[in-house]
């Protein structure tokens, strides 16, 4: 947890700081704004949700189209799902032959607009992850003054990488962020590598295959809104054992719990052969 | 059928059909669609029953309550269940909630997000307490809600943000979200909401009840009044990232109160906290006294919560102590001085105001043009919190002179100052003097 907990000094030396200046400024009880109304928005923790998109030759055409499309669709319907309690903030990192990020910071979720995605070149996912690593630190991207939750980290890809992908996961593997964060992977038609997937994502619960338009349509919107609510709305108690828990216990919960989520809706949806005038 | 669409039909359990016009939103086990009913607009919980352990335990609780019935008029109670398609899936029609109320989670987030039909793009639109006593009426009507569920026996299980609807300029309250409602004792599944979910439930060693509602009750009304979080802090800012072992600590075994007096680990950070920080110096230390030890003592010791009715009577002495001051000033009596025991004075303008004082009660009244007391003040037994009951006015045919116009429906006898005890009919008034007293039936009040 390096990266996270040399952050955390720096910001409690930088508490300190706030505090001190501010402890003379008690002299005169009500001159200060003192209007019980006056609030500002209720602090919420951070939530970034990175999309990792595969823009490489082999997704140009109706690929990129329909997930262009659809990524239009889901922004905002996920707009208000992080209520009064989380902010979300959506970046997008898009990997060919380069790695590009759609804006040069996270941009909150209400104010998002996607751009429009145009597919050409090589599958360089290995740097793709090399770039999201370097970026997912408190110096860059994950820079809220608040408390932030683990990052969404979602995958989209359809085919196999041409870099060394393993020297990126590597170098991703050891980042707090990504450790602790929530991953998903979505494979796109036949030439997509499921295990390849898995291994990004640390379990095959996580990661899905879209083979058609339609379905591509459902996986993202079941991943998206999954994962982001997860940590932010009511949830149903996991266990009926009445046992104290201990950090081993929720080690990673929120994976599992994402995993499970996923693997009940893609389950469901593909059971979901019912004929158009049946059951009425 | 996890999700519904447009036009689609629904049969209700005993036959009828209700048609899908619309989406209203979503939450933890499922979603919320506007329907088409019997000639009128409904508001259909369709359940994703992944989420739900026990579907069929579930669905008979709900039976169960429609047959019950609302606890009182404060509650958007589910009304008829549809029946369970063929894949297991299945919803309730309850009433929609009227236009003039907004989501607790907007009034938190001070705006509300309206979409422009044409261009898809989201506007903000500012949603706030239009008027101090609202604000403190939402607090009094959200109390009461719960010791009405919890008088009928029963437990709400998942109290948080997004379970109210509130009217920002009158403080009335909606609770939504009621099909986890269940017998004290009993739970189907539900946890709660991470921040609103009582230590014990975090903790993994107890399920939700009425004791952990009275936990929930009070991050709630926390949250209403300071507008930040009881337990995040210094201590938990610290940690930076919440994961779910930090979320496990800090909401769990190792809560601290961001104003704990014998614990100062975990104080509110400026530029984060600053609600937080500035609104706990305004309060009265009943209050503040209140909330200290529902997150100190009460995080441990289920019976130390503080019960609704006392949350209620502090919140209707807190509304009694509002003062408007003329030069623009509105704020609780505390943050007022003392001119002498009977008088407060603005510490801005130097304006005084005298104080009415009220049988059984330790506070008085400060009294000012537009000062009010409510039907529950002068009559123990009412429920009634929003009606007014008296209002100070100036009298239209003396300019400058001041009274109390009664505004109830029962007829007071006042002392004039003729000294002698006369009837006060509603509609009526009395003129504030030195010897005035009134006789309101249950209670009396006196300058």
């Amino acid at each position: 947890m390096n990266n996270i907990n040399d952050a955390a000094e720096e910001r409690s030396v930088m508490n300190d700081k706030i505090q001190n200046s501010s402890a003379v400024d008690n002299t005169d009880p009500f001159d200060f704004d003192d209007d019980p109304l006056g609030a500002t928005g209720v602090s919420r923790k951070s939530l970034v949700i990175f999309f990792m998109i595969d823009t490489s030759g082999s997704m140009k055409g109706t690929k990129i189209g329909e997930l262009n499309t659809i990524m239009e669709e889901l922004i905002p319907e996920i707009r208000r799902v992080g209520e009064a309690d989380t902010e979300v903030k959506v970046a997008v990192l898009t990997f060919s032959t380069d790695v590009k990020w759609m804006y040069p910071e996270p941009i909150p979720i209400e104010e998002f607009e996607w751009v429009r995605l145009n597919a050409s070149g090589v599958t360089s996912m290995g740097a793709a992850f090399k770039e999201l690593s370097s970026r997912m630190s408190r110096n860059s991207f994950l820079n809220s003054p608040s408390l932030s939750f683990a990052p969404v980290i979602f995958l989209m890809t359809d085919g196999y990488p041409s870099d060394d992908y393993e020297e990126g996961l590597k170098a991703l593997s050891v980042n707090s962020w990504y450790k602790f964060g929530l991953k998903a992977a979505l494979g796109i038609g036949n030439e997509a590598n499921d295990d390849m997937l898995a291994e990004f994502t640390g379990s095959a619960d996580t990661v899905v295959h879209a083979y058609s338009g339609n379905q591509l349509a459902q996986m993202i919107k079941i991943v998206a809104v999954t994962a982001s609510q997860i940590g932010s709305k009511s949830m149903t108690l996991s266990d009926q054992a009445e046992a104290e828990l201990s950090d081993e216990d929720v080690y990673a919960s929120k994976q599992k719990m994402l995993g499970q989520q996923i693997q009940n809706l893609v389950n469901q949806n593909e059971n979901d052969n019912t004929d158009f005038d049946a059951g009425w | 059928m996890n999700e519904l669409s447009i036009g689609q039909q629904v049969e209700l359990e005993y036959g009828d059909k209700a048609t899908v016009t619309g989406i209203i939103g979503s939450g933890g086990q499922g979603k919320v669609y506007a329907v088409d009913y019997n000639g009128r607009k409904w508001a259909l919980k369709w359940y994703d029953i992944t989420k739900i352990n026990d579907p069929d335990q579930f669905r008979e609780n709900i039976k169960k309550n429609i047959n019950d019935g609302a606890p009182s008029n404060k509650f958007l109670w589910p009304q008829y269940l549809t029946k369970v398609c063929e894949d297991g899936t299945f919803g309730y029609l309850m009433d929609l909630k009227p236009e003039s109320f907004d989501a607790f989670t907007d009034i938190l987030n001070t705006y509300k997000l309206k979409i422009d039909p044409l261009t898809g793009q989201a506007v903000r639109q500012p949603v706030r307490f239009t008027d101090l006593r609202a604000m403190v009426t939402a607090a009094i009507n959200i109390s009461n809600a719960f010791r009405q569920l919890h008088r009928v026996g029963k437990s709400y299980q998942d109290l948080n943000d997004g379970g109210f609807f509130i009217n920002v300029d009158t403080g009335a309250v909606l609770v939504c979200d009621c099909d986890n409602i269940a017998p004290d004792g009993s739970n189907f599944g539900i946890g709660g909401k991470p921040g609103y979910m009582a230590p014990e439930i975090v903790r993994g060693i107890a399920k939700p009840d009425v004791q952990t509602d009275k936990y929930s009750l009070a991050v709630v009304l926390f949250k209403l009044l300071f507008r930040g979080d009881p337990l995040e802090g210094q201590k938990v800012v610290k940690d930076v990232c919440l994961t779910e072992a930090a979320e496990l600590k800090h909401y769990g075994a190792e809560a601290v109160f961001v104003y704990d007096p014998e614990n100062v680990s975990n104080r509110p950070v400026r530029g984060i906290h600053d609600n937080v920080i500035k609104f706990w110096k305004m309060y009265p230390d009943y209050i503040k006294d209140a909330f200290i030890k529902s997150f100190t003592v009460g995080l441990t010791d289920t019976n130390k919560r503080i019960i609704e009715n006392e949350w209620q009577k502090m919140f209707i002495r807190l509304r009694s102590e509002i003062i408007s001051c003329p030069c623009g000033r509105t704020n609780y009596a505390c943050m007022f001085e003392m001119e002498d025991r009977l008088t407060y004075r603005c510490p801005k303008c130097g304006m005084t105001f005298a104080t009415l004082e009220f049988s059984g009660r330790d506070n008085r009244m400060p009294l000012y043009i537009g000062s009010r007391f409510y039907q529950c003040e002068i009559d123990p037994d009412s429920e009634d919190y929003a009606a007014v009951a008296g209002m100070l006015v100036e009298n239209k045919l003396k300019p400058g002179v001041l009274g109390i116009r009664n505004c109830s429906e029962l007829t007071w006898n006042a002392r004039m100052p003729d000294g002698e005890f006369h009837k006060v009919a509603p509609g009526k008034g009395c003129p504030i003097w030195q010897g005035l007293e009134i006789d309101f039936g249950k209670v009396t009040a006196k300058i």
